[in-house]
């Protein structure tokens, strides 16, 4: 009796995950899950009440009142959200992920609907005044590991030791404390963190780079929804949307972007 | 025999090595169908190609982790017994400072020691270099819980057995050496070894501090092809090669220390 009883448990428990597996199918009565980090203010984070906010949040949002699909914003570390998308987790990622050909090898992107520049935030004591300056033997570089910068930095910064944190914030202090000579990463974290520390470090803006485009990024061979994404783009773009989002989020940046001849994050060409 | 007695172990507690064989083969069968069944679910497909490419930084990773694990093992032990005694001290401040410090150690997570001790303590006190503030804190940590490893077989020692050893005309030193050591060292023993695969394990957690052990080389290698799932299956396989050994000397240990049996 015993027996009979551990066979058919085994059983049960077997159907039971073998059942998972046939659920996984979208249907469009099941809400959009979107994954983001909830690190990258004013892009992806978290109100004062621990809600998801910011330009991505509200992007996402009127993508889902586009498709009739109510969303749900999935908050992920940066590492996981690929994964999250190979393994069915999330629908889409919108994340200021940069487009590049190592990430398309994993997952499908959208056309970009943003770009970005990196920037460099250089201990005051460095005399780090330019990329080049960066290049050397000796010289400590700090980025966040997995980000463009981190790819940048391995790419073309071959005489550097390079020092790969997790958390924006420890690179930071890394530069402040003088651990590392510089931190690379995007212009906008680059000029608040300078902003917050002016008697420490410096920011050495040049454009040594490509653009880089961010753009959504959905599990690969997903078609329908990519079609979907970029339809509504287009559509936002044309309709003014990204203007609006800049005015809520991003309004004091604009202006420091414009005094200093930056090119905007949604000024996209196409 | 019954189908019953293939499943179960001999009444005299042994078990024949061919029925111990069928019942691992058996559970291996089941485990791997599980993960395949998992696997499967998600949709990933595994790809190990990559893998010669990182050969030599993943074998670095991992000889940099076996030194960290065996330096800090090392430095925790002195600081464990060291602060296992003190806090048996009659000096208060002694007695209190090392309480003091397996109560602050212990109700706190590593992440926090890690980044707290590195970006304050560390800069503050000129230690800049990784891999020493690395093995620094790690000691600090599991100095802690080594403390109340050896605290603990202190405190089993009866106070009888003093007695004992006095009435039979045993100094102070004869009874330590002759007596509280051989116990002592047969009760921790087992429990100090284990202790070693924690901190090989919790060594992982220095990556964060972007010292390139295993873990982190792992993460450097996510961070430029996203294989997620083929990295850190291997950075388990690998774990286990040091955790497995030291788990088996443990039981041997074990078993030996066992006078009872």
């Amino acid at each position: 009796m015993k027996k009979i009883a551990i066979i058919l448990s085994v059983l049960v428990l077997l159907t039971a995950l073998s059942g998972c597996a046939g659920n996984n199918a979208a249907s469009n009565s099941k809400p959009l899950v979107v994954a983001m980090e909830l690190a990258y203010p004013p892009f992806e984070t978290k109100d004062n009440n621990g809600s998801p906010s910011g330009v991505s949040v509200d992007f996402a949002k009127a993508f889902g009142e586009y498709v009739g699909r109510e969303v749900v914003i999935e908050n992920t570390a940066w590492d996981g959200l690929i994964p999250s998308l190979q393994t069915g987790k999330a629908d889409m990622v919108v994340s200021s992920m940069t487009i590049t050909d190592e990430r398309k090898k994993t997952v499908d992107f959208s056309d970009p609907y943003a770009n970005a520049l990196l920037a460099i935030l250089a201990n005051k004591n460095s005399g780090i005044k330019s990329i080049d300056d960066l290049n050397q033997a000796g010289k400590k570089v700090a980025v966040k590991q997995g980000t463009t910068g981190d790819i940048y930095a391995q790419k073309h910064l071959q005489n550097a030791e390079l020092i790969e944190l997790t958390d924006e914030s420890a690179c930071v202090t890394e530069v402040v404390q003088g651990k590392a000579d510089a931190f690379i990463y995007d212009q906008l974290t680059i000029y608040r963190n300078w902003k917050t520390n002016e008697g420490t470090t410096d920011a050495v803006f040049i454009p040594f780079q490509d653009v880089e485009q961010w753009g959504v990024a959905v599990k690969k061979g997903n078609a329908e929804l990519l079609d979907q994404i970029n339809a509504f783009i287009a559509k936002f773009k044309s309709e003014g949307g990204f203007d609006k989002l800049t005015e809520k989020y991003l309004s004091e940046e604009k202006a420091a972007f414009d005094k200093l001849g930056f090119q905007w994050f949604f000024d996209v060409k196409s | 025999m019954k189908l019953r007695d293939l499943f179960l172990s001999d009444k005299n507690g042994k078990t024949l090595p061919l029925k111990a064989a069928f019942n691992l083969l058996l559970l291996t069968a089941v485990i791997v169908t599980v993960f395949w069944l998992s696997v499967a679910a998600v949709g990933v497909t595994f790809d190990f190609s990559f893998l010669s490419q990182f050969s030599t930084r993943i074998g670095q990773g991992f000889l940099m982790t076996l030194l960290i694990s065996l330096s800090s093992f090392v430095l925790s032990l002195l600081l464990g017994i060291a602060s296992a005694l003190g806090q048996g001290s009659r000096i208060l401040a002694l007695r209190y400072l090392c309480s003091l410090y397996v109560k602050l150690i212990r109700g706190t997570p590593l992440i926090m020691q890690i980044y707290l001790f590195f970006y304050i303590l560390g800069t503050a006190w000129g230690i800049d270099n990784r891999f020493i503030a690395g093995v620094l804190i790690l000691s600090l940590f599991e100095g802690a819980y080594i403390s109340e490893i050896v605290r603990g077989s202190l405190l089993s020692i009866d106070a009888t057995q003093w007695e004992a050893a006095k009435a039979v005309g045993f100094s102070h030193s004869q009874t330590l050496r002759f007596v509280v050591l051989p116990q002592m060292v047969a009760r921790t023993l087992p429990a100090l070894t284990g202790q070693l695969a924690s901190i090989i394990k919790d060594s992982s957690l220095l990556s964060l501090i972007a010292l390139i052990e295993l873990t982190q080389t792992m993460r450097e290698i996510i961070a430029t092809n996203f294989k997620l799932f083929e990295c850190y299956f291997l950075l388990g396989l690998l774990y286990l090669c040091l955790t497995l050994p030291v788990a088996l000397v443990t039981k041997k240990l074990e078993k030996k220390f066992s006078y009872e049996t």
